[in-house]
């Protein structure tokens, strides 16, 4: 089912928590909407499923209209980022709960929550509709609210943030199960994270969020890629940002000189991510593919996967990440061209 | 399964005004049954204290006024207000005296057989207190204290007590021990910092056990009955007495007198307190 | 004796000097003992004037004409048991109403919301068992306001109007008005304790506000509703001035009113103080079932 949201409003007194918001959401894919704190992510989710009164908008499910509906009658089925568990009841009766609702025969209950706790991966697991969720891991809880929201086959499924309370290594398996198991139902999902790994990993669709607004939409490589501004190039990825000023010779960088043939002209900002950029000794010249830059390494930190140096330019410290360790002192800064992000300055 | 939804709440899928209508109606006959509830035994006292003549089954006195009033505020009701005032005020300077300290100890330090000692103070209010007071009396009498102020005041602090013990040491525990610590670290002797730092901390928990100790006392009636009569009449006995002896509206004004202190302090803490004062409020 | 090396010091020690130093810990003169007198004087007056008459009630108990006897108890029984079971069903019926209207009340208060009728309810807690009584008798007596207001409508007949004062309607009613506000607060408390994330994914599910009440709110908040149950129905049980005022004079009668009777009447201590121990018992057996329904459930 298509979800579609126009001219979305909420105030809270002076602050505005969705500025005029206007989304489509696919049917059947799986939107991701990715945003640092107080972008308003939470809101739109939460006012999807209609727990939050609206100052000004439509929400359309399919061709319903159902901005005025409380969130009793509205069948969406929400994900909590704390599973929301009810501690009293047993696993069985936490899952079986909305269908109860739906005054389903016990015969059928029971038939649909053991094929939603096989799709959720947790059936085998001996007993494990007597338990009651306080006795289930993390990972296995979360699952659980899964299930209890797959098992009412709603129109739209809302996730928040529902792998932000797991330890690492349990985000990192579950990340893929939540993938499989909304492709194997179809259903239309939207899923709210401040996590961009975790975003790009599972999304169709990845919604920009800042401040009420929504910065870009579209498919994970789209907004990695090839950002629209500013905020986009920065959000995602390890990134790093210059100013400059353009004209037509080119870029000035402080006291630097890129070659640029752009059209801005006049103050800007320039972008690129840590992994683009390649660390060498001083002295290596510019070509017209790459960007040159000088810079003194000043610190180095080990990551793991990778080498994380901190390079001043132009009085700027810029992150670069490679594989080989680079010694402190003088070095270049080289980029490719087409992995810098030239954004005007507001 | 869309539809056994709808079914199950159709009240909801009205068309919002009629939704809405039908609610606020509801709600609006709520609130008036919750003011008669409240207001309907209260209302009786205010108009009896105010009427002069009342005969049944007129369902407004015939006549009104300050009469009695005038005629009780000389008499014994202002003695028994007198009375009543006085003790309770003696109780809550005397509990607060005992009891501070202790609970600050108890606060504060590992008091020998501390679990004992807080449980002893609720016990009077754990068991039913007659036939306990009446013994009681037996007690005071032999000390020649029964119908006295002093008996009394004694009969009032053995329920009176709690409040103020379980009060301060909550209050007491909440204060972080680093802000004392730094008062002796600076070299302020124990009883220094007690008075400069713990104690002034701990206003609000003084200020509502004040509150509830002096309430207590003041509504305080099993305990006046037996130990203070015939001698010593506090407000609540006083009540009684014309209330059991059909002199209504006398016993209208007293419960109206009685009952001021108490409104006033909601008023209060609604504003400034935490519930948790509220809820032993209920056990006067 | 006093040569250069034998010159006093004026200074034993050079830090002593320094403006400001002390020993970073004041001295600290608590000890058991300390505490133990200080806990004395308080403590003192409880058990003279609560445990001494406390044991004095058993002990009195057993006495009749200064011989060592059960004849009270036996008097007891045959006097006063329908009285017990008069007492007990006050309460019960009394409880049942309070913690009903409070579980369903306070529902719609921590759903819906409505900040008059919550400060409506706070009212009660103010007001004094004694000024409930006479308020009661006002309202509730045969010729009170009630019923006074209630034949303007025509709904009484004048010459046989119903009374509910000096009933256990009377009581019950009067018990009920009282304690609801105590029950409000602390079952709105419990209410309020519960995660909100739990009351959504059931409103999620579609759960109407009742649902949400008796499949969340109650179960979870269900160990503070029993500890304000079993302090309530001790307390219904002894409470002595609302049945002494509205009570009425025939029996049977609540048991703290058969005790002051027995006294003030007939000046049998004897009796008094076994009905006195059965009344203990009784809160006893309360407290001790409360303490063992919230101990068996696993934490």
């Amino acid at each position: 089912m298509d979800v579609r949201v126009e001219g979305l409003v909420k105030r809270y007194g002076r602050v505005t928590a969705l500025d005029g918001v206007s989304l489509a959401f696919p049917a059947a894919g799986l939107t991701a909407i990715l945003g640092p704190s107080g972008c308003g992510k939470t809101t739109l989710l939460r006012s999807l499923a209609g727990f939050m009164p609206l100052d000004g908008g439509r929400i359309l499910f399919g061709v319903e209209d159902v901005t005025a509906l409380p969130p009793q009658a509205r069948n969406t089925a929400m994900v909590f980022q704390q599973y929301a568990l009810w501690p009293h009841m047993t696993v069985f009766d936490n899952i079986a709960y909305g269908l109860r609702l739906r005054k389903l025969s016990g015969a059928e209950v029971r038939a649909r929550v053991e094929k939603a706790l096989d799709l959720v991966e947790i059936g085998r697991i001996a007993g494990v509709t007597q338990r009651r969720p306080g006795e289930l891991s993390g990972g296995q809880q979360q699952r659980v609210a899964l299930a209890r929201a797959l098992v009412v086959e709603p129109r739209v499924l809302l996730m928040d943030e529902p792998l932000s309370n797991l330890d690492a290594k349990v985000r990192q398996r579950l990340r893929a199960e939540v993938r499989r198991l909304q492709k194997a139902v179809g259903i239309t999902t939207v899923y709210v994270t401040h996590d961009q790994e975790e975003a790009l990993a599972i999304a169709d669709t990845v919604v920009l969020m800042d401040g009420g607004r929504v910065v870009q939409t579209g498919t994970p490589q789209d907004v990695y890629f090839r950002p629209e501004n500013a905020f986009a190039a920065e959000f995602l990825g390890v990134s790093n940002q210059l100013s400059g000023t353009a004209d037509a010779d080119g870029l000035s960088v402080g006291t630097q000189h890129v070659s640029y043939s752009g059209p801005l002209r006049g103050p800007v900002t320039i972008v690129f991510k840590a992994t683009d950029a390649i660390l060498a000794d001083s002295g290596v010249a510019a070509d017209g593919r790459h960007a040159v830059l000088r810079g003194m390494l000043e610190e180095r930190l080990f990551l793991g996967s990778a080498y994380r140096h901190y390079v001043r330019v132009e009085g700027e410290s810029l992150m670069i990440d490679g594989a080989e360790p680079v010694d402190h002192g003088p070095v270049t800064v080289r980029v490719p061209m087409a992995r810098l992000q030239i954004y005007a300055s507001p | 399964m869309d539809a056994g939804l709808r079914a199950g709440s159709a009240f909801l899928a009205l068309p919002s005004p009629g939704r809405t209508v039908a609610r606020a109606t509801l709600r609006m006959t709520g609130v008036m049954v919750a003011i008669f509830v409240i207001f309907a035994p209260l209302s009786s006292l205010v108009i009896w204290s105010f009427t002069r003549t009342w005969h049944w089954p007129h369902p407004f006195p015939q006549a009104m006024g300050f009469f009695y009033w005038r005629k009780v505020l000389e008499g014994d009701l202002f003695r028994a207000l007198q009375s009543g005032f006085l003790i309770a005020v003696i109780v809550t300077v005397l509990t607060l005296l005992l009891t501070v300290p202790l609970a600050y100890l108890l606060a504060r330090y590992p008091v020998p057989f501390k679990a004992a000692i807080l449980l002893v103070f609720l016990l009077p209010h754990a068991f039913p207190q007659l036939p306990v007071f009446v013994n009681a009396t037996t007690l005071l009498y032999r000390a020649h204290l029964a119908a006295s102020l002093s008996g009394v005041v004694l009969i009032h602090m053995v329920g009176a007590l709690v409040y103020a013990v379980w009060t301060m040491t909550a209050v007491f525990r909440s204060i972080p021990e680093s802000l004392e610590e730094a008062a002796w670290n600076l070299g302020a002797s124990r009883l220094k910092t007690f008075f400069t730092v713990a104690l002034p901390l701990a206003t609000p928990g003084l200020v509502a056990s004040t509150l509830l100790v002096f309430l207590y006392s003041f509504d305080e009636f099993t305990g006046t009955l037996l130990v203070g009569s015939p001698f010593v009449l506090t407000l609540p006995v006083y009540m009684y007495r014309t209330s059991v002896g059909y002199e209504l509206q006398v016993a209208s004004i007293a419960a109206l007198l009685l009952m001021l202190p108490g409104i006033a302090l909601l008023v209060v803490l609604e504003r400034y307190l935490k519930s948790e004062y509220l809820s032993m409020f209920g056990r006067i | 004796m006093g040569g250069p090396a034998m010159a006093p010091q004026i200074s034993p020690r050079p830090e002593a000097r320094r403006p400001g130093h002390r020993p970073p810990r004041a001295r600290d003169p608590f000890t058991p003992w300390l505490s133990l007198g200080v806990a004395a004087p308080p403590l003192a007056i409880v058990v003279w004037l609560f445990f001494v008459p406390f044991l004095s009630s058993a002990h009195r108990s057993l006495l009749r004409e200064g011989e060592w006897t059960l004849r009270n108890y036996a008097l007891v029984w045959r006097l006063y048991k329908i009285d017990v079971l008069y007492t007990l069903g006050i309460s019960l019926v009394s409880l049942v109403l309070v913690i009903g209207i409070a579980a369903l009340l306070c529902g719609y208060l921590r759903l819906v919301g409505h900040r008059f009728v919550e400060f409506l309810f706070k009212i009660p807690l103010f007001v004094p068992f004694v000024v409930v009584g006479h308020g009661m008798r006002v309202l509730l007596a045969p010729r009170g306001t009630l019923n006074s207001a209630l034949a303007q409508v025509g709904l009484i007949d004048l010459n046989d109007p119903p009374s509910i004062a000096f009933s256990w309607l009377g009581i019950v009613i009067a018990l009920v008005w009282k304690n609801l506000a105590l029950a409000v607060l602390l079952v709105l408390g419990a209410y309020r304790a519960v995660d909100e994330s739990y009351l959504e994914a059931a409103r999620n599910l579609g759960a109407s506000t009742f649902r949400q009440i008796k499949d969340v709110l109650l179960p979870m908040s269900a160990p503070s509703l029993v500890v304000a149950s079993a302090f309530m129905f001790t307390s219904m049980l002894a409470s002595f001035s609302i049945p002494l005022m509205i009570g009425g004079g025939e029996p049977p009668h609540m048991l703290m009113v058969d005790v002051y009777y027995r006294i003030n009447y007939q000046d049998d201590l004897g009796t008094a103080n076994a009905l006195g121990m059965v009344s203990y018992l009784l809160a006893m057996g309360v407290a001790g079932y409360y303490l063992r329904t919230i101990t068996v459930k696993p934490a």
